[in-house]
């Protein structure tokens, strides 16, 4: 696996070794060519000043020297020369700087014409020695680059390694995190880099343990519910084994056990459907106006048990679902309207387009209304959740396992709708209206 | 001293850190861990060493070109262990043959690996140490060869490590075929010096020049050296050293087509499979 830090580390050195390195070879060719110039106006100099000076004056001067040469020559007679040169002149006698070989080195030469003694004045300084003495100069100023090197390393690694520490302690944190603790990850005086990542995921060891905790008390409350019906069941076959004369009230009370564990099972099994993670995407375009006369049809005896007015009010209206859930929402809706409702109530049902008005979707709504025992506006918040039973003793009364609303809540999720509830028009009651996309005609 | 130091370095460092980048690209691809790298630097510098040390012995081997001759015999050696190593390479390609043994074949590509580099720094080790311990001894050259050595290897191996992070950032189905330049350029380069040395070393005869190029770029500026390194210029090849540079580039080039053709038999990616890798 890659290391960021020897990554920044390694990619970082190398790259400015690399270009301080070419600076520094660029500034020593620059620096050479610099100092070619400067040892040239010295011999310029250094010509002049031998022009200058009358000959005996150069015997005793400029005589021995060892790494510089001249002469001096009038009207090809030569007038004077240090004692490393021969007769002959050391180049041509062309005015200007020139290179010349003799006593086994290259030398730098500069022939120069004195007009007013009418002589010329031939200098010469060793190639070698220029060099070597410019190239020391100059190597000074490069070592410190070349030395610099590690010290650059190191001060890299350091401030890599304390820009990446906070990524670090994140690590550690993260890797030393027992198996059950969702305890959210603290940073002390976070980088602004790094606040957005540990944000996420202390948001998301958040959700996993609520998550969590619904899981549990989903299988918690599932057994429960599932535990009730089978200990009616089990009740009611000890009676019958006891009092076989109680048959057929027995069989009646088992009947009801049976459909009431079915029920259950039932919406179990629509509440698993509907979560996002298992639910199958097959959307169709559907008119909720004709789906909600079918249901009312298979739905109508229950109503009629009831002697309750069940009105259908609306207009064909297009949306785009998945035709199988969209009947699981509305028969739980119906099906709490028709159990929450008294004998002789009403429950009216609209479906229809919503005139558009913020954005050009369309808008379709359904909406159920009846004359029930209502719902307090402060318990709104509990009724989608599951399992969640209102403690009222209409409510305890009436048969159900409290997933209903749960299911129709994630069915409007998955639809990208929108569900509310409020009081119904009627003295008492309860109005679910679900709100979702429609499509155009 | 500075340049002439920082140019003779560099350049054998370059050649060696290119060498190095492109085949630590392909040990990544191929899951062999970068280990072998330090394993071959520890023998190439070795080997370096000892044949520094023998020059003298070695140059009086066959008649007083020793030398040239053992020079060509490694760029050789390289040259037929890329090849063999690009034949490797392509047999199991890891993304067009993902059922191949993955241990048997990456122990055998290691091993080229291994012996690749050992070779190359053995051969342009030893030309370093003979420089430096030829100039070292002149107090007056210590420093600025010292110096400038230093800035030459610093240029070859920060440009090596750029080039080997620059290789990782290629695309899957670039850096194959961008790797695959590169060596196949380091083979041309290889049997162009190859040649070249044994023409020296009058074992072949001289041929015609295909051209002169010094005047643009000659080979004893920065740049000339930059060149050598990176894809074996000469100002001046001769018929046989540009033959030799281009049948290098061929090889390498026909191993990978060759590669490609030979299908892994299904038993051996049933052993890999068993041995769990």
């Amino acid at each position: 696996m890659r290391s960021t830090r020897v990554f920044l580390i390694v990619a970082i050195l190398a790259t400015l070794t690399l270009f301080n390195f070419l600076a520094a070879l660029q500034g020593y060719n620059s620096s050479l060519n610099e100092a070619e110039k400067l040892f040239d106006n010295q011999l310029l100099d250094t010509t002049k000043l031998i022009s200058s000076l009358h000959p005996s004056q150069h015997k005793n001067s400029l005589t021995h020297l060892n790494d510089m040469a001249y002469q001096i020559w009038h009207h090809n007679k030569l007038l004077g020369a240090s004692s490393n040169v021969q007769k002959e002149p050391i180049t041509a006698l062309h005015p200007g700087f020139g290179y010349a070989n003799f006593n086994g080195y290259r030398w730098r030469t500069l022939v120069y014409f004195d007009e007013l003694q009418d002589r010329w004045i031939i200098t010469a300084e060793r190639t070698d020695l220029r060099f070597s003495l410019a190239e020391n100069v100059i190597i000074k100023a490069v070592l410190p680059i070349l030395l610099g090197i590690p010290l650059i390393g190191f001060l890299i690694w350091f401030i890599v390694s304390q820009g990446l520490k906070p990524l670090r302690d994140l690590s550690d944190q993260l890797k030393n995190k027992q198996v059950n603790d969702l305890s959210p990850i603290e940073l002390p005086d976070p980088q602004k880099e790094l606040e957005h990542v540990i944000y996420s995921i202390n948001s998301l060891i958040k959700r996993l343990g609520e998550a969590l905790e619904r899981e549990k008390r989903f299988t918690a409350d599932a057994a429960h519910e599932l535990r009730t019906p089978i200990s009616a069941l089990k009740i009611q076959l000890h009676n019958l084994k006891n009092d076989p004369t109680s048959g057929e009230e027995t069989f009646l009370q088992l009947q009801s056990g049976v459909e009431r564990m079915q029920h259950l099972v039932e919406q179990l099994l629509s509440l698993y459907r509907s979560t996002p993670s298992e639910f199958s995407n097959n959307f169709t375009p559907i008119n909720l106006y004709q789906l909600a006369q079918e249901v009312i049809a298979e739905q109508h005896l229950s109503f009629e048990q009831k002697h309750q007015s069940l009105e259908l009010t609306g207009t064909e209206s297009l949306i785009n679902g998945d035709l199988f859930s969209l009947q699981t929402l509305m028969q739980n809706l119906l099906s709490n309207a028709n159990k929450y409702t008294p004998n002789n109530g009403t429950i009216k049902v609209s479906v229809s387009n919503l005139s558009q008005q913020l954005d050009d979707t369309p808008k379709v709504y359904l909406k159920i209304e009846d004359s029930g025992i209502g719902i307090d506006p402060t318990d709104y918040h509990k009724i989608y959740e599951r399992f969640q039973r209102l403690n009222k003793k209409d409510v305890a009364a009436t048969p159900g396992c409290g997933l209903g609303l749960t299911i129709v809540r994630h069915i409007v999720e998955l639809h990208g709708g929108s569900i509310h509830i409020s009081p119904s028009s009627f003295p008492s009651g309860t109005t679910f209206t679900v709100l979702f996309d429609g499509l155009n005609k | 001293m500075f340049l002439n130091s920082v140019v003779l370095v560099l350049q054998e460092a370059l050649e060696a850190a290119l060498l190095i980048s492109v085949l630590l690209v392909f040990s990544k691809h191929y899951q062999i861990k970068p280990r072998w790298v330090l394993v071959s630097i520890g023998l190439g510098s070795m080997g370096a060493l000892i044949f520094a040390l023998n020059m003298a012995l070695v140059s009086e081997w066959f008649d007083y070109v020793g030398q040239e001759v053992i020079n060509a015999l490694i760029q050789f050696s390289i040259l037929f262990l890329l090849g063999l190593l690009v034949l490797s390479l392509s047999i199991n390609n890891p993304f067009i043959k993902p059922n191949t043994n993955v241990i048997k074949s990456n122990l055998w590509i290691m091993v080229c690996m291994i012996l690749l580099v050992c070779l190359a720094i053995t051969r342009e080790g030893s030309e370093i140490f003979i420089y430096i311990g030829g100039v070292i001894n002149q107090p007056s050259y210590a420093q600025p060869t010292l110096a400038g050595s230093g800035i030459g290897a610093g240029i070859g191996i920060s440009a090596g490590v750029l080039i080997y992070y620059g290789l990782l950032g290629v695309t899957r189905n670039k850096v194959t075929a961008i790797s695959l330049s590169l060596l196949s350029l380091v083979g041309g380069n290889m049997a162009s010096q190859a040649v070249l040395l044994l023409t020296q070393a009058d074992w072949l005869p001289y041929s015609q020049i295909l051209w002169d190029s010094s005047a643009q770029i000659p080979e004893n500026s920065v740049i000339g050296h930059l060149l050598y390194a990176l894809i074996g210029y000469e100002a001046t090849p001769s018929l046989f050293q540009f033959s030799a540079y281009l049948g290098g580039i061929s090889l390498i080039l026909i191993f990978w087509l060759l590669g490609k053709l030979i299908d892994v038999p299904s038993t051996m990616a049933l052993d890999a499979e068993n041995t769990g890798y």
